[in-house]
């Protein structure tokens, strides 16, 4: 089979998925957002579902997990609030998605400040009196993932989280993230997350599978944008069925004096791969960004980040740890980018990883592109084994092999979760991540 | 207690342990003395089931029961405790976190429950100034950035907290700073009693005249080649083992 038939095949079936669709579209909200989801549709097509020969998908190929037999659109879901009450924690206000749609019935909100507006995206778009639509997509170039443009041209709705200049949230926003169905299903939600000038927010997200029964695959993207002064903590903690593969782009720009911290823990899922975007668009922002990942037996986790330091003066850090499993497969692939303008820059990147089991992978891919001379960068990277004189030690103590195991595991771990700002998360992590690691 | 009967030890194919015998009671403390590179240190190891080691002959009885088929823990949970000559650093693991499962591991095999947690306070707050280690150390991680003596009083602390049948402290005294020294050797002194019993391996006389074994071994070359009281020792601090090494040079192999 040649090359140029395969992406046809990958891509005839969502090019015309995407005129089939056309009434349920988030362009048909907006004749803005329509254009820019004709002219994705036409980038998509020339890769079409990406496989191992796109350069950024060299070690994950999205077709062992998306193949035409996906649907755009699955029977209706009728979970109950009693079937997601276990998911929330910490009294936070909770924002539940079912299947990339806000659902406002399973949704608690009463502790949602008044100040922040929680709408549909697709409610948002339809609004004549603004230029709503026109901040839709601009982040992303000719350049954006094939898997970035078939979510924006097939994207139907997601959330629209907006934090007002000034205003100050305190209490951390869950975004529920809840996979359901009974269907082989290629969901597309696409989510806009604004923090206004001098505002902050903490905005948690988890993913989970309730009352799933087939194979989901959840193409998400989500555009931060973190204001001039602003903050934005970003943590994510991904758990979902084995049934469910999912893409997840997060794509964040960043303003002067701008603060953004994300921590992205994957623990469970057939396959997960993360793409976390940072531009540095003001100086003086500060970026740090943390993950811990946990592969088991036929999982596959990649984690693929790019900061681009587009100004001067601004840091960051990145640290991302993995702990695979026999059988597991991990990559890291983190590209720092430097502007020939941006200097002063400081930017820091590290990888470490932990194979188990005589099976286990790790592919790590660090990436330096630097254009400026005046800057400090690192990056390093280290994959090794559990250590052993350490599991004799505490054995030594009367722990078993085990549990010894688990306790070396779990210290790996806190490094990442001790980065969360919030208790009662940080609390969850914890437990989250003991019951995965084994 | 512990019975060692003709240990025959390798590592990477080379023969260390070359046919030891010994033999522990209840309520003894031993010296073991040698220079450097006798097998001190591997004894301790495969008394405490390191796995590196091969035994190839021999066996070593605690209180009637074949070790060697046990795993680290089920040795420390039958009540054997090694104090390492390099305690390691572990990152992210804090020492009281480890040893209140630990604790709680050895309660369990021998039936008993998990410790309230105001019990367990209770016998940290005593067994750290038993030792006189800073709750500073203890609540940071096992040993991370301890000084060569802290390192060694915190092995000394954790035995302590986990109350050994027999513990096998490996050079503790070396690192330790002479007031450290006395208070280490008294905080093993309290904890001597007539059921329990201390393998004290060393290079100084200087430990012994605090912690006074009732019996003291000289290994060499891979076996006990001298026992003796503790006048042994002082011998040996006077005439170092020239004189034993010149003895026992034709040790068949
Ligand atoms: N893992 C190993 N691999 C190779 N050789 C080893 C290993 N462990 C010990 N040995 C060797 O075995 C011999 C005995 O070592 P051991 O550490 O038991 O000596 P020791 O009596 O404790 O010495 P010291 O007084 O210096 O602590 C040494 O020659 C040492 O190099
Ligand atoms: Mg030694």
């Amino acid at each position: 089979m040649s090359a140029v038939a395969t992406k046809k095949d990958t891509s005839a079936k969502w090019l015309e998925q995407f005129e089939l669709t056309a009434a349920n579209r988030l362009g048909a909200a907006n004749a803005a957002v329509l254009e820019k989801q004709q002219k994705a549709i036409a980038g998509f097509a020339e890769t079409g579902i990406p496989d191992k020969k796109v350069e950024d998908y060299k070690y994950t190929n999205i077709r062992l997990y998306l193949n035409d037999e996906f649907a755009l659109k699955g029977a209706a879901t009728r979970l109950r609030q009693s079937d997601v009450r276990h998911l929330f924690f910490g009294g936070h206000a909770t924002i539940v998605m079912v299947n990339g749609r806000f659902v406002q019935e399973l949704s608690s909100l009463k502790n949602l400040p008044r100040e922040v507006i929680v709408k549909n995206l697709f409610t948002v778009l339809k609004a004549t009196d603004t230029g709503a639509g026109r901040e839709f997509n601009e982040q992303f170039d000719e350049k954006a993932s094939p898997m970035a443009m078939l979510n924006t041209a097939l994207t139907q709705d997601g959330i629209s989280i907006t934090v007002p200049a000034g205003y100050d949230c305190k209490g951390p926003l869950h975004l529920l993230h809840i996979s359901s169905g009974t269907d082989k299903v290629l969901y597309n939600p696409r989510h806009v997350i604004k923090v206004g000038e001098g505002a902050s927010l903490t905005l948690i997200e988890t993913y989970r599978s309730v009352e799933l029964t087939e194979k989901t695959f959840i193409n998400s993207v989500t555009e931060m944008i973190v204001e001039k002064d602003a903050t934005l903590n970003n943590y994510i903690l991904q758990e979902e069925d084995a049934n469910v593969s999912q893409n997840n782009v997060h794509q964040v720009s960043v303003g002067t004096s701008g603060k953004f911290n994300s921590v992205t823990v994957s623990l469970d899922g057939k396959m997960v791969r993360n793409d976390l975007n940072v531009n540095i668009n003001g100086e003086n922002s500060e970026i740090h960004m943390h993950g811990l990942f946990v592969v088991k037996d036929g999982q596959h986790i990649d984690n693929h980040s790019l900061v681009s330091h587009n100004v001067p003066n601004c840091f960051s850090n990145e640290l991302y740890k993995g702990i695979i499993a026999d059988g597991g497969t991990g990559v890291f692939n983190g590209k720092i980018f430097v502007k020939q303008d941006a200097q002063k820059t400081n930017a820091y990147q590290s990888n470490k990883n932990i194979l188990m089991g005589e099976n286990s992978t790790m592919n790590t891919k660090p990436q330096l592109e630097i254009y400026a001379d005046d800057v400090k960068c690192s990056h390093g990277t280290t994959t090794g084994r559990i250590d052993e004189e350490a599991l004799f030690y505490l054995q030594t103590r009367g722990l078993n092999e085990n549990v010894a195991r688990k306790v070396l595991l779990g210290a790996f771990a806190t490094e990442i979760s001790d980065t969360v700002k919030d208790t009662a998360f940080r609390v969850l992590l914890e437990e989250r991540i003991q019951v995965h690691i084994v | 207690m512990l019975e060692i009967k003709n240990l025959q030890v390798s590592v990477e194919g080379k023969e260390i342990l070359k046919g030891l015998n010994l033999t522990v009671n209840k309520g003894e403390v031993h010296a073991i003395m040698g220079p450097n590179g006798a097998g001190k240190s591997t004894l301790a190891s495969v008394i405490a089931g390191k796995q590196d080691y091969e035994v190839t002959g021999g066996s070593i009885l605690f209180n009637g029961k074949d070790i060697l088929e046990l795993s680290p823990d089920e040795r420390a949970k039958e009540g054997v405790f090694l104090a390492f000559q390099y305690p390691i650093e572990i990152p992210g693991v804090s020492t009281i976190n480890f040893l209140k499962t630990a604790v709680n591991e050895i309660r369990q095999h021998k039936g008993m429950g998990n410790m309230e947690a105001k019990e367990f306070l209770a016998m940290l707050k005593e067994k750290q100034k038993l030792v006189q280690i800073d709750t500073n150390l203890t609540g940071r991680s096992v040993n991370e950035g301890f000084s060569g003596g802290e390192k060694k009083r915190n092995e000394i602390f954790q035995m302590a907290m986990l109350n050994p049948q027999l513990a096998v402290l490996d050079e503790t005294d070396s690192g330790l700073d002479i007031d450290a020294l006395r208070i280490v050797a008294e905080g093993v002194n309290k904890l001597r009693n007539k059921n329990n019993a201390f393998l004290v391996i060393t290079h100084y006389q200087r430990l012994l005249e605090y912690i006074i074994p009732d019996f003291v071994h000289v290994l060499y070359n891979g076996q006990i080649v001298k026992s003796g009281t503790k006048e042994l020792a002082l011998e040996l601090e006077s005439k170092g083992y020239d004189w034993i090494k010149k003895e026992f040079s034709e040790i068949p192999a």
